[in-house]
């Protein structure tokens, strides 16, 4: 009984979107019946297509997980091998900042844009995006650090490997699961993000997802457009939807470490 | 080798002050200058008085209570439901995996793509809700036109989305509990009830307030899902702080005065969060939280 | 056992190394020196020293103050990767994600060392040890003494200086351990390097090694064969620390005197004594079973307790404990230290 209260709580809405993405819009105010592809027709031909947002968040998603994971290694690295005190400090400070609206920065951010010419430059994004996403990561890695035995580390050592050589044939290929947890997760926050973006980004053709939806909802191009705005969260969701299908087990793990772990 | 140690942690902390410290001392600044189309967008120092304004500024304050009345409600609502799933999910059922997977699809969804199909879903006269009303015999609900119901759909959206990603924590926390105490307390002829209460519930309270510190900070800087969903409307009945400061810079160009007031939710949220440590603090069971 | 890496390599010395972390002093300027071929054992209870020593050599650790020299090479300044020395450790410390082979090639490979040399010494210390069949298995998928011989064949690849084991064998069950230990014994001498094992087990120390350092509390107490420790132990902490059932320790006559249970002997209180012989009369008060042996122990009147170290154990009865006065150690009370 609860199993199927909690499938329909959970998959309900998102049946409805799909379901009314694929009727006809006649069909969705009352008459007509049928099924049709036209509402992803409309917006695949749109101008620009709505492909167009799927790649330049999936652009800026993977900027943005490289940054953060080339910044979070060291960081994390260093604070696994931090004295106890200093690195407690550090990492209350870090999940302080895990827990900051990212919405109050938005102003901020704006001039930055405004003032270092960063606005419509979809790399550029990948640093705010970094920026917020580090907390997390760092966490993560450390925790990850923390678990490998140091005798391992010393053991390269002694077999002469330096920092770089340790890092790459040692340390990250026992991590390598926390490491996809990470990831994961950054991709899913870049994925979603929208205040940041709603300020960098106006340019249509750059805009990502979340504001090019928020620009769909907002417009009165279409007369009745609910089939096209179903057809629209189809498209959006389903790459996340995807993901969590894909790496279940890592997105859990990642997500629940973050939050004991932090 | 100390020294060399900090040399990796710099680039990251550096990175995390620039974004996090740094706007903050902004704002401070800016909120002493008025930098508006009055002044042709040119920062002018002004002292006081947009801290003046805002504390009597009637919009601010209605906002910071709708912002609060909206987090406190999802995430008390969050919590419950979302202890409730832990608890089914906790539960040794067939397909179990899956359904934990498929419980947290929501949680994945873009929050502004939740909130369109939620618009739609709300919609008056053709969505779902309002056609089953139609169907019994009803008359049709214009769920964003009216005030309360227009709340009311904010806060089941954001507990649609959020309530799995606390069921997920409680989750963890339920899986911590050793299955020897529920056995040793069923000796004691114990019912499920009292389990719940005695064991359960106690065992779970770290786990309950880092899901509640951690949501109610999310929860008051509430934004994507209610510019989308709602705009603010009907009548600004919605409006959050950080849609209002956000109108402030992007609709009527008024920068200073938006900054006074991102400090000032800043301040509110520093407030709300002393209150939170000294709870921390003043748990006995503070020890086992980290 | 062919070992063509026999070349001298000169002989460690350890000169009044200290480590000192804030106020706490881990090791008290300790100077030894081990030859090549020759296996010292760093032996004492946790926590005094010996594991501190060991890292301090390997250059895991900086020195608070001396040096570690390898025959004319001055080690202190260099970090662990260029001071060819051979460590086991003792978790083993394989890399649990890359096979037998890769983890003892991984350091040689990043070196830059050159393909063919790597594989011809992989073949042969694969062989020495007897490791061959299992080149492409991972950690995980080995026992406990596979495990430790691949961490030995990992030390011996590089053909280092210096060996250093820190308790090679703690991760072995009892039965597996003393068979090992001769065979141990031999690859470490046919090296031909220094050799130092860190160790709890006296009875490992004495099994491996040539000479033995009992440390107490980051000092050295006394370095010498295991005979001498035995029979001659410097002060109060060796003798006691040395030899199962331990010591017997009491007071006479302002003096500490101690006595090895194996020397005492039983006899009826009646029975005549020899000449030089002492006794003490004592009530037995339980007897302990250790398989082929018996350690009774007796309450003196007096109050002491003695334990006796018999084939079989006593009939009840009274007894007198008996022994010859030139087994008698005299320790200085105040001090600790053996006077005779």
């Amino acid at each position: 009984m609860g199993r199927t209260v909690l499938l329909l709580w959970s998959l309900g809405p998102m049946l409805w979107q799909l379901y009314s993405s694929l009727r006809p819009t006649q069909a969705l105010t009352g008459v007509g019946s049928g099924w049709t592809l036209d509402h992803y027709r409309q917006l695949l031909s749109a101008e620009p297509p709505f492909g167009h947002y799927l790649v330049n968040t999936a652009l800026v998603g993977s900027s943005s997980t490289l940054l953060t994971l080339a910044l979070a290694i060291p960081c994390a690295y260093g604070l696994s091998r931090l004295g106890q005190r200093p690195a407690r400090q550090i990492s209350l400070v870090v999940a302080a900042a895990a827990a900051f609206p990212a919405v109050l920065l938005f102003l901020a951010l704006l001039e930055v844009a405004r003032d270092w010419q960063l606005a419509n430059n979809l790399l550029a994004l990948s640093l705010p995006y970094a920026g917020l996403c580090l907390p997390l990561a760092v966490l993560l890695l450390r925790a990850a650090f923390r678990e490998i035995p140091l005798e391992l580390e010393e053991a390269a050592l002694i077999d002469g490997l330096n920092l770089w050589q340790r890092l790459r044939w040692v340390l990250l290929p026992l991590i390598a699961p926390a490491l996809a947890s990470t990831a994961l997760l950054v991709f899913i926050f870049c994925w979603n993000e929208y205040p940041i973006a709603l300020t960098w980004l106006s340019r249509q053709e750059l805009l990502t997802l979340a504001p090019a939806i928020a620009r769909i909802a907002g417009s009165s191009v279409y007369t009745i457009p609910y089939g096209a705005f179903a057809a629209a969260t189809v498209l959006g969701g389903a790459p996340m939807i995807l993901l969590l299908l894909l790496f279940q087990r890592q997105i859990i793990s990642g997500l629940t470490q973050g939050a004991i772990k932090g | 080798m100390r020294w060399r140690l900090w040399l990796l942690i710099a680039p990251a902390l550096a990175l995390l002050l620039a974004l996090f410290i740094a706007p903050l001392l902004h704002y401070l600044w800016l909120s002493g200058h008025a930098q508006s189309v009055v002044t042709g967008l040119e920062p002018r120092p002004v002292g006081a008085q947009q801290w003046l304004r805002l504390l009597n500024d009637g919009r601010f304050w209605q906002d910071a209570g709708q912002t609060l009345r909206f987090a406190v409600c999802s995430v008390g609502l969050e919590l419950i439901l979302g202890l409730a799933m832990a608890l089914l999910l906790h539960q040794p059922i067939r397909g179990r995996a899956a359904i934990r997977t498929i419980t947290l699809l929501p949680w994945a969804l873009p929050t502004t793509v939740m909130a369109l199909g939620w618009r739609w879903i709300f919609n008056d006269p053709y969505g779902p809700i309002n056609q089953v009303l139609q169907a019994l015999g009803l008359q049709p609900v214009g769920f964003l036109a009216n005030p309360a119901l227009t709340w009311l759909a904010l806060v089941w959206a954001d507990t649609w989305k959020t309530t799995p990603f606390v069921a997920l924590l409680l989750l963890a926390g339920l899986q911590t509990i050793p299955e020897d105490l529920y056995d040793a307390a069923r000796l004691e002829g114990a019912t499920r009830w009292q389990c719940l209460w005695r064991i359960t519930l106690p065992l779970l309270v770290p786990y309950l307030l880092i899901a509640l510190l951690f949501r109610l900070a999310q929860a008051l800087g509430v934004f994507d899902l209610i510019q989308v969903l709602s705009g603010g409307g009907p009548a600004g009945s919605t409006e959050s702080l950080a849609l209002y400061a956000y109108l402030n810079a992007m609709r009527f160009l008024d920068f200073g005065y938006s900054a006074t007031i991102t400090l000032g939710s800043f301040v509110l949220l520093v407030l709300l969060g002393g209150i939170g440590a000294v709870l921390w603090r003043w748990r006995p069971l503070a020890g086992e939280w980290r | 056992m062919s070992q063509p890496s026999t070349t001298s390599t000169g002989k460690l010395r350890l000169t009044q190394v200290s480590r000192r972390i804030g106020a706490q002093l881990l090791l008290d300027q300790l100077s030894l020196e081990v030859e090549p071929g020759e296996i010292l054992a760093l032996l004492g209870p946790s926590g005094c020293g010996k594991s501190t020593t060991l890292r301090l050599i390997a250059g895991l650790d900086p020195l608070s103050g001396g040096a570690v020299w390898l025959g004319e090479r001055n080690l202190t300044p260099l970090p662990p990767g260029e001071r060819r020395v051979g460590m086991v450790f003792q978790s083993y410390a394989l890399y649990p994600h890359l096979s037998v082979e890769r983890n003892l090639s991984l350091g040689l490979e990043l070196r830059g060392q050159n393909q063919a040399s790597i594989q011809g010494e992989l073949q042969r210390v694969l062989s020495l040890l007897e490791l061959e069949g299992l080149r492409q298995r991972r950690p995980a998928e080995l026992s406990g003494g596979q495990r430790q011989r691949v961490a030995l064949a990992r030390a011996l690849l590089r053909q280092p200086d210096l060996f250093l084991l820190d308790e090679p064998m703690s991760n072995l069950d009892a039965r597996l351990r003393e068979d090992l230990r001769p065979e141990l014994r031999q690859l470490l001498r046919s090296a031909g390097v220094p050799v130092i094992v860190v160790t709890h087990d006296q009875q490992e120390a004495m099994g491996l090694a040539d000479r033995i350092a009992v440390l107490q509390e980051g000092r050295l107490q006394q370095l010498d064969t295991a005979e001498q420790l035995y029979s001659r132990p410097a002060n109060r902490f060796v003798a006691r620390f040395i030899g199962t059932p331990s010591i017997n320790l009491f007071s006479r006559d302002g003096q500490e005197i101690g006595l090895r249970p194996e020397h005492l002997e039983l006899a009826r209180p009646d029975a005549p004594q020899a000449e030089g012989w002492r006794g003490l009369d004592g009530q037995i008060s339980h007897q302990e079973w250790l398989g082929d042996r018996v350690v009774v122990h007796l309450t003196t009147p007096g109050g002491t307790t003695l334990r006796v170290l018999r084939p079989r154990p006593a009939p009840e009865g009274p007894w007198q404990v008996r022994w010859s006065s030139d087994a008698e150690l005299h320790f200085d009370p105040r001090t600790g230290v053996r006077i005779h």
